[in-house]
């Protein structure tokens, strides 16, 4: 921090409290790396050392105040210039003088508050940081030190499973049911789609995961999708009464909670997309909303979770009931014919 | 691809196959080598790889099956790292779960079925839980041809695993072999609906090419069903209830043709025979609802021909008393034949015939059977109003097929008499068919020599082959092949030889029921038929003779016979012939002459004198009446039954007959033949030979006479010489009236006549005999024995 090559300067190292046992996370940077921080949750203490270490032994340096702050902040990309702080607590760690050796001051911000999952999405992030500054005269001294944070739930009380059945008429019907409603990130989607009438030919049936991020509000609502999942769950055409098993794993994408309305500022939504797929590149699809949540980990989870299957209660009845709206899309566009179809 | 449009669709597929078979190679070396340095996330990346040309539309079942091949071959490699691994200790936590990331539906399920597999046989997870989760997830692939690879690799990957045990008692949760049952039937369900969706993919011009392909890859919906006949603890219950109910409703269900017919017979062909024994019905039951173009009759012919020859299988225990294996068969068969108004006459006639087949191999003793399928058939043909089958037509083949079964295996025309409905069916072919029919049956009786002992049976047999006894309505116009003719008629008169009873009496009836049913077969055919019933009638006469001891009417029977053959020789003659009659005549002139009965002397004159008109009367062609008194000179030479008043105007007329023949050679032969009758010809019962040496030279006498006035030389020498025999025979049997001087005159004027003779090939043989002659002569010179002396010969 001695741009101008005089004066006193200091290095500031965090050292926070356990951190040898302290689990770590990862969370991707704006531009797609991949970092790894120091993992809190919700209502933890956040404690450690500030050690400040002097550039140049013997010589003193004059400081106006020295200060760590807590900040959980979001910044939108196209709004640079302005970071939401939702948390900002700060602790002077020592009042205006000067240091005349390395100094090490421990702080303490007693069960904060964190609301909010860390988050780096297409167009906001979420982040929580420590920042030391000693505050000088022409420039402070600051440290900015990372964390991440998880945010966990409970299993919820109420998962229905998701259960519809949808068509074209006279085109194509199909019943399709998701096990549940709501998935932990380690989970596994486990369904079934039946197909009640069938008159088009069907290359292949996939199910994508698609997370919408939503910014802004009002007319400046901005929504980005992003495909995190495509999994061909059928190759080929079936018959009527046919019925093909899911089954999809969560732990092998990269997911984050669903998150809605963060600070007004952002939500973060997960869909499952239903894509059939026929023979003229013709895209049918469903999509439904699952919410997706953080739950603690468990010691290790039952192997039989990879054989899971769906069982549906009632067997699908034809003639239950009017076909749902159905959605059908002749999009030949860049981004359908860009699927991994096998030509 | 780009696809340059000179290539034959062969040639693409195979520049297909190959790229493909190029990738494989690639991947599967690529695999191989992360495996060995231990890295095997990067070697299951490079197997699923490998694995995304199985995801191809572009091959042709037979190039996806080389595909498949090589890639199930580079699988195995990995499989058997994996499972070294596990042994080693070195497990991959949550290889399962991993392999299910692969985004592509046909890599990820040939690798979990790959995984499971080595999970099963390490003894992770649940056995039986596998096997149903891998069976279940392979749902995600309906497209057929990939479907079907898939689960044929399933199938292939879990045959050595799948649990073979009655009760699960260790409680190790490895299943039993119900869960493989399960598991199979689903898998075999699902198979089968892909095999049978192809056939209704694409155009309806490509049908043809389409169910080729499909027959190609019926083997793969087949394994199945040989992996459940595989399983040793399926026993008869588990078969009878939880596996052929099964099947058999997946296959009836399916309602395809091609599917319904491989997997019937596969059902037949894979599981044991005593199975199939105890589940008949259902099986035949089924079998009765397939679609009509299956070809149910080769199913349930299959089935027969199995059991057959396992009722046949010395080691086997034989078809159970219990099972009426026969009426099962018959009832289940009229059900089908009922089911299916549109099912070809030839076919239902063929499953007739292995109906019968079955009948004589199960129960061979049981005719009442084989007669019941006869009358089956005859009852179908009335229901179908057919009959006249047209030789050459499939149901006249399948017709003759079945008759024929009964004829081969009794070889016994008797036991065929015994079937109420085998001679009905005869109506039901048109003229040839019969024919052929009959000749069959004919054969059968001469080759295994079956005597027809009765009456009623000659009258049954000639009624069957009646178009070889007579003259049909339906026969065509144009006359038959004079050679086909002569040997099928000369068949049946072989036939009449086989026509024998033990007791005489009854023997005379079946003759007389023959000449009956003979007597009708026309001109033509009676020259063939009617001898061999006067040379029987002979026969009988004869065996008469030698009871009479015990038949004191003996005498009056054979009167009878007599009379019975001179009226079947009159037919003959009313038939425009003439040699045979005279011939027959003669016979049975001979015959009676031997028989001694009361008239016997009576009988023969008459018979003698029947000869001589007709010699007189019919023959008029010169070298056949020479022939024919020959004949006459010659029996009558032979018999010995006449007394002087009756054998002097036979002699006399022959020596007058012989004297009248137009041609002066033959008179001069007739002549010299008619002295034997005056030397050793017999009068009366003493047998003795007449030796009128007066007789016997005057007759000669005339011969030499006869021949001096040949014009032809070359005839005359030849005529000398053959008198020359005649007295040479006479002077050795001590004719006294013969003097060497005779001899030596004849044997000089041929000497004379011979070197005038023209030099060919006549002269040549005249040459040879004389010489001949001559030489006996000699030779009888010098040994000179004391009864004949050539003294005085000059040689």
């Amino acid at each position: 921090m001695s741009f101008f090559g005089f004066g006193q300067s200091a290095d500031v190292d965090i050292v926070l409290e356990g951190q040898e046992t302290r689990k770590t996370a990862e969370i991707k940077t704006e531009d797609g790396k991949k970092e790894r921080y120091y993992l809190y949750f919700d209502g933890e203490t956040v404690a450690g050392k500030i050690n400040i270490t002097l550039k140049k032994p013997g010589s003193k340096l004059e400081h106006q105040g020295i200060k760590i702050e807590f900040i959980g902040q979001i910044e939108l990309y196209y709004d640079r210039g302005n970071h939401h702080e939702f948390t900002s607590l700060v602790k002077e760690l020592a009042r205006p003088g000067e240091l005349t050796h390395n100094q090490s001051y421990s702080f303490e911000f007693q069960q904060v508050e964190k609301p909010y999952e860390s988050y780096t999405g297409a167009n906001v992030r979420l982040r929580y940081f420590l920042r030391v500054t000693i505050v000088k005269r022409i420039s402070d001294v600051v440290k900015e030190q990372d964390i991440i944070v998880h945010t966990l739930s409970q299993y919820p009380d109420m998962n229905n499973s998701i259960k519809m059945e949808v068509g074209i008429e006279d085109c194509l019907h199909i019943e399709f049911e998701y096990n549940k409603s709501k998935y932990h990130l380690k989970d596994v989607i486990v369904g079934k789609i039946y197909f009640l009438l069938v008159r088009i030919k069907i290359r292949y049936m996939e199910l994508a995961i698609v997370r919408r991020e939503t910014t802004g509000a009002g007319p400046n609502t901005f929504n980005e999708n992003e495909t995190i999942a495509k999994y061909e769950i059928m190759d080929g055409a079936p018959v009527r009464g046919e019925s093909i098993p899911i089954r999809l794993f969560l732990s092998g994408y990269e997911l984050t909670p669903s998150m809605r309305d963060i600070n007004k500022k952002f939500s973060v939504r997960y869909y499952l997309n239903l894509v059939l797929v026929d023979e003229e590149e013709r895209r049918y699809f469903k999509q439904q909303e699952i919410i997706i949540f953080r739950k603690a980990d468990k010691a290790r989870k039952n192997y039989q979770q990879a054989l899971q299957h769906h069982h549906p209660i009632n067997p699908p009845n034809m003639n239950q009931h009017e076909p749902a709206a159905a959605e059908k899309e002749e999009e030949r566009t860049e981004q359908s014919s860009a699927g991994d179809g096998d030509n | 691809m780009p696809s340059t449009p000179q290539l034959s669709p062969q040639e693409e597929q195979e520049k297909l196959l190959e790229e493909a078979l190029n990738v494989v190679k690639n991947q599967a070396f690529q695999m191989k080598r992360c495996l060995d340095k231990g890295r095997l996330m990067d070697g299951l990346k490079h197997a699923s790889t490998m694995l995304g040309e199985l995801r191809t539309s572009l091959l042709s079942p037979k190039s996806y099956y080389e595909c498949y091949m090589a890639i199930s071959d580079e699988l195995r490699h990995l499989e058997m790292y994996l499972v070294d691994e596990f042994q080693k200790g070195r497990k991959v936590a949550d290889l399962y779960e991993l392999v299910q990331y692969a985004g592509n539906i046909v890599p990820r399920l040939y690798l979990l079925i790959t995984v499971g597999t080595v999970y099963i046989k390490s003894n992770e997870l649940s056995r039986k839980d596998i096997l149903k989760d891998l069976v279940e997830m392979c749902r995600g692939v309906q497209h057929p041809l990939r479907g079907l690879f898939l689960r044929n690799y399933l199938l292939q990957c879990t045959k050595n695993v799948l649990p073979d045990v009655e009760d699960d008692s260790a409680g190790s949760d490895s299943g039993t072999v119900m869960d493989s049952v399960d598991f199979i039937q689903l898998n075999f369900a699902e198979m089968n609906k892909l095999w049978v969706r192809m056939q209704h993919q694409g155009h309806s011009r490509d049908r043809e090419r389409r169910e080729q392909e499909r027959r190609e890859l019926r083997i793969l919906v087949g394994t199945n069903l040989v992996r459940l006949s595989q399983l040793e603890c399926i026993d008869m219950e588990r078969y009878k209830k939880c596996v052929l109910p099964g099947v058999l409703e997946q296959v009836v269900n399916c309602k395809d043709p091609i599917a319904q017919e491989y997997l019937m017979e596969c059902v037949i062909q894979v599981f044991p025979d005593d199975f199939h024994l105890q589940t008949l019905s259902a099986f035949l039951r089924a079998c009765a609802e397939l679609h009509p173009n299956v070809n149910v009759k080769n199913i349930i012919i299959a089935l027969i021909d199995r059991l057959a020859s396992f009722a046949q299988n010395e080691e086997g225990t034989g078809i159970p008393a219990e099972i009426q294996l026969f009426d099962i068969f018959s009832q289940q068969i009229s059900q089908v034949i009922q089911n299916r108004p549109d099912m070809p006459p030839e076919d239902i006639v063929a499953l007739q015939v292995a109906l019968i087949n079955l009948a004589l191999k199960c129960y061979p003793t049981q005719v009442d059977y084989v007669d019941k399928v006869l009358e089956t058939t005859e009852e179908i043909f009335n229901r179908l109003n057919l009959d006249h089958l047209e030789h050459g037509s499939m149901v006249s083949k399948e017709l003759m097929r079945l008759m024929k079964i009964p004829v081969d295996t009794y070889n016994n025309v008797l036991t065929l008499l015994a079937l109420q409905h085998f001679g009905p069916l005869f109506d039901y072919f048109d003229y040839k068919g019969r024919k052929l029919m009959s000749c069959h049956i004919i054969n059968n009786a001469l080759e295994n020599e079956t005597l027809i002992p009765t009456q009623e049976h000659v009258d049954s047999v000639l009624n069957i082959v009646n178009c070889l006894v007579q003259d049909q309505n339906d026969q065509p116009e144009e006359p038959e092949d004079p050679e086909d003719f002569a040997e099928e008629q000369g068949l049946m008169g072989r036939f009449i030889h086989l026509l024998n009873a033990e007791d005489a009496n009854q023997q005379f009836l079946i003759l007389n029921t023959a000449r009956k049913h003979f007597g009708n077969g026309g001109d033509q055919r009676i020259r063939y038929t009617l001898p061999p019933i006067v040379f029987a009638a002979y026969r009988l006469a004869f065996r008469y003779c030698q009871l009479k001891e015990e038949d004191e009417n003996w005498e009056k029977k054979c009167g009878k016979i007599f009379q019975f053959c001179h009226h079947t020789i009159g037919a003959l003659i009313k038939a425009e012939q003439a040699e045979i009659p005279l011939r027959l005549f003669l016979q049975g002139a001979v015959a009676a002459g031997r028989t001694k009965f009361e008239n016997s002397e009576t009988v023969a004159y008459e018979f003698f004198s029947q000869a001589f008109s007709l010699y007189e009367d019919e023959i008029s062609d010169s070298k056949a009446q020479l022939a024919a008194i020959t004949l006459i000179i010659g029996t009558l030479e032979q018999m010995s039954c006449f007394g002087e008043e009756n054998h002097e105007p036979l002699k006399t007329q022959c020596a007058l007959a012989a004297s009248k023949l137009l041609k002066k050679p033959d008179q001069c032969r007739g002549v010299a033949i008619c002295s034997h009758l005056f030397w050793s010809g017999k009068i009366g019962a003493d047998e003795a030979e007449m030796h009128d040496a007066k007789k016997t030279t005057d007759c000669l006498k005339k011969g030499v006479k006869i021949a001096n006035q040949c014009m032809d030389s070359s005839v005359q020498v030849q005529l000398f010489v053959e008198v020359l025999n005649h007295y040479i025979y006479f002077y050795e049997k001590g004719c006294e009236q013969i003097s060497v001087q005779v001899l030596n005159q004849i044997i000089a004027r041929v000497r004379e006549l011979l070197p005038n003779l023209e030099a060919n090939e006549e002269t040549e043989q005249i040459n040879k005999h004389f010489k001949n002659t001559l030489e006996h002569l000699q030779l009888r010179m010098e040994v000179s024995d004391s009864t004949v002396s050539y003294q005085g010969l000059v040689l």
